[in-house]
């Protein structure tokens, strides 16, 4: 008897995979987890830096005092006016804590739930399963590539749903000096869009580590410091669609050049 | 059709060579027993039919089509070293989420349908981690028949498995292959499980196949004996081996006597020599004794 098989096209492929793969994600306590402390953070660090706020501390061996500040406003917890960050108060701004713990070091948190969600699929087997029976390793990056940026867009919209409630508790002003709702979406939404970035990396950096988690962490935070400066100058909170724009085509782009390495390193490398 | 047909197959990691130009045919519908020492590329061999690594050399086609073609990469199934399930996962959730992975359409019924074959229905809600050994081989198997492929790759099935869980899978992996005509390469240092459903063997050694054969022909290459006991060995060594050109004293301390009829003819013979016979037996040399032999490089007897 001849044996017969059937066509699966790339579109077939790709979509059970993204099922697969958002099914897992959703049913994962990691992604929750990462989710709940995106939720949190801003809480508390909104929260904490008000308690804090005028606190004077004394140096007990040079007597000199500090004293600690707090935001402002509840906006500054989503980065500095483009203006700002164009002049010298930039760099003061950048040793602040208000500057520091700002919604940027999120993109460390996306890293780390990508790198956990790849090394699980390599030191589960899962991926070995994966590529022996159907696969492509384009369609996987693709997969994860996508789901990924989800979970990234879920952390920072977390992140702005806690810092609402955050700069609520703490009574900070809501008042917006310098930008307006619209700016502050394509600031939002520029963010979300550089993710993807910080999306990529991370996966490059699984893909070469395979079910090293902690491998995969490391480098990915270093691949990632390469980017984070840029990060601030291209998200300013009086961002514009051009910002936007800027975001996507670069987001995009180095998304697909990134991918193209992973899937080279996936292709070139042992899967087991 | 051969299921698998393997040429001058090789594979270098670094400065070692694995493979070394291994030839392999598997036939449609066999089961075919893979055996070989640890490290002699067996593993390397199934994960390269499988695409997971890379062959440095050689070619290799399943159902005469490159097997990286991904058409017939979705008749596989495979299970090598480990089931590939995640560990928090139900048994039916990890199913599920593989069912999801082939694009099969009625995932709930397959997934029913594959723990029937495997015999765990009733471990379906069981978390994965929670499974013991044998259930975790069986999920395995269950999990590479998702999709009804028509050939499976399983490395070291039955290893860790106890009486019970060896007879159900020697049953499972028979019924597949009879009422399913599933095509299975299966390795395992179990020659004796091996032996009972493997219908063709491969033999490789240092990254080579030594010998490949059906059922048959092993069966032809094991020559029956007849096996003794006396009170004096050495004795009735000299006296057997005076009419009997092959006598040999093998590892459990009993005489084997290759040319002889039968038992009655040896026990006639020894009475006749004043020599009487404590136990006799008459036995056939096994697939595990015929690999032993061929390793030492005794080869066919």
């Amino acid at each position: 008897m001849q044996t017969t098989f059937e066509k699966n096209g790339f579109k077939k492929r790709l979509t059970s995979m993204l099922k697969v793969d958002f099914r897992r994600m959703f049913t994962t306590p990691l992604y929750y987890i990462m989710v709940g402390i995106s939720l949190v953070i801003p809480v508390l660090i909104l929260v904490m830096t008000s308690m804090m706020d005028g606190m004077v501390s004394v140096d007990p061996q040079t007597g000199a005092e500090t004293v600690m500040e707090g935001f402002d406003n509840v906006w500054q917890i989503f980065g500095s006016l483009s203006s700002a960050s164009a002049g010298g108060a930039s760099m003061a701004g950048g040793m602040s804590l208000t500057a520091m713990c700002n919604i940027n070091m999120l993109y460390f948190g996306v890293a780390v739930f990508v790198c956990l969600f790849v090394a699980d699929d390599f030191r589960s087997g899962y991926a070995k399963n994966l590529f022996a029976v159907r696969a492509k390793k384009t369609e996987y990056i693709l997969s994860k590539t996508v789901v990924g940026f989800v979970g990234a867009a879920s952390m920072l919209i977390a992140f702005f749903v806690g810092a609402m409630i955050g700069g609520g508790v703490a009574g900070l002003p809501f008042a917006m000096e310098g930008f307006t709702v619209g700016n502050f979406v394509a600031c939002l939404l520029s963010k979300i869009l550089l993710s993807s970035i910080f999306v990529a990396l991370p996966l490059l950096a699984a893909v070469i580590a395979k079910q090293k988690g902690w491998l995969s962490i490391l480098l990915s935070l270093g691949f990632g410091m390469m980017f984070f400066a840029v990060i601030p100058m291209v998200t300013p909170l009086d961002a514009t669609a051009l910002h936007v724009v800027l975001c996507l085509v670069g987001g995009a782009g180095l998304c697909v050049g990134i991918g193209a390495i992973s899937t080279l390193v996936l292709k070139k490398t042992s899967l087991v | 059709m051969n299921a698998i047909e393997i040429k001058n197959l090789t594979k270098n990691f670094g400065e070692k060579q694995a493979l070394s130009g291994l030839n392999m045919t598997v036939p449609e519908g066999s089961i075919y027993g893979f055996i070989g020492e640890n490290g002699s590329g067996k593993s390397t061999t199934e994960k390269i039919i499988c695409g997971l690594i890379h062959p440095s050399g050689g070619e290799v086609k399943l159902y005469g089509r490159p097997h990286t073609d991904g058409d017939v990469r979705a008749k596989i199934g495979v299970l090598i070293e480990s089931p590939g399930c995640f560990p928090g996962c139900s048994v039916w959730n990890n199913l599920l989420i593989q069912a999801a992975n082939l694009g099969i359409k009625n995932p709930q019924e397959e997934v029913r349908k594959v723990l029937k074959t495997v015999r765990m229905e009733g471990a379906a809600s069981n978390k994965y981690k929670n499974c013991s050994l044998g259930m975790k081989q069986r999920i395995g198997i269950a999990m590479a028949l998702l999709g009804n492929p028509t050939l499976l790759v399983l490395d070291e099935p039955i290893n860790g498995l106890d009486a019970d869980g060896m007879r159900i899978m020697r049953e499972v992996l028979i019924d597949l292959a009879q009422n399913h005509g599933c095509t299975i390469v299966v390795s395992s240092h179990l020659l004796g499980e091996l032996e009972k459903i493997a219908t063709h063997y491969g033999i490789v050694r240092g990254g080579k196949m030594i010998r490949e054969m059906t059922a048959e022909e092993l069966e032809a290459s094991c020559p029956t004996f007849v096996a003794l006991q006396a009170k004096d060995m050495p004795l009735t060594k000299r006296v057997l081996a005076e009419k009997y050109a092959r006598v040999e004293e093998d590892e459990s301390g009993y005489l084997r006597v290759y040319e002889a009829k039968n038992v009655q003819e040896v026990v006639t013979y020894l009475y006749g020599k004043g020599i009487i016979v404590s136990e006799i037996k008459r036995a056939k040399i096994g697939l595990e004794e015929y690999y032993i032999d061929l390793m030492k490089g005794k080869g066919d007897r």
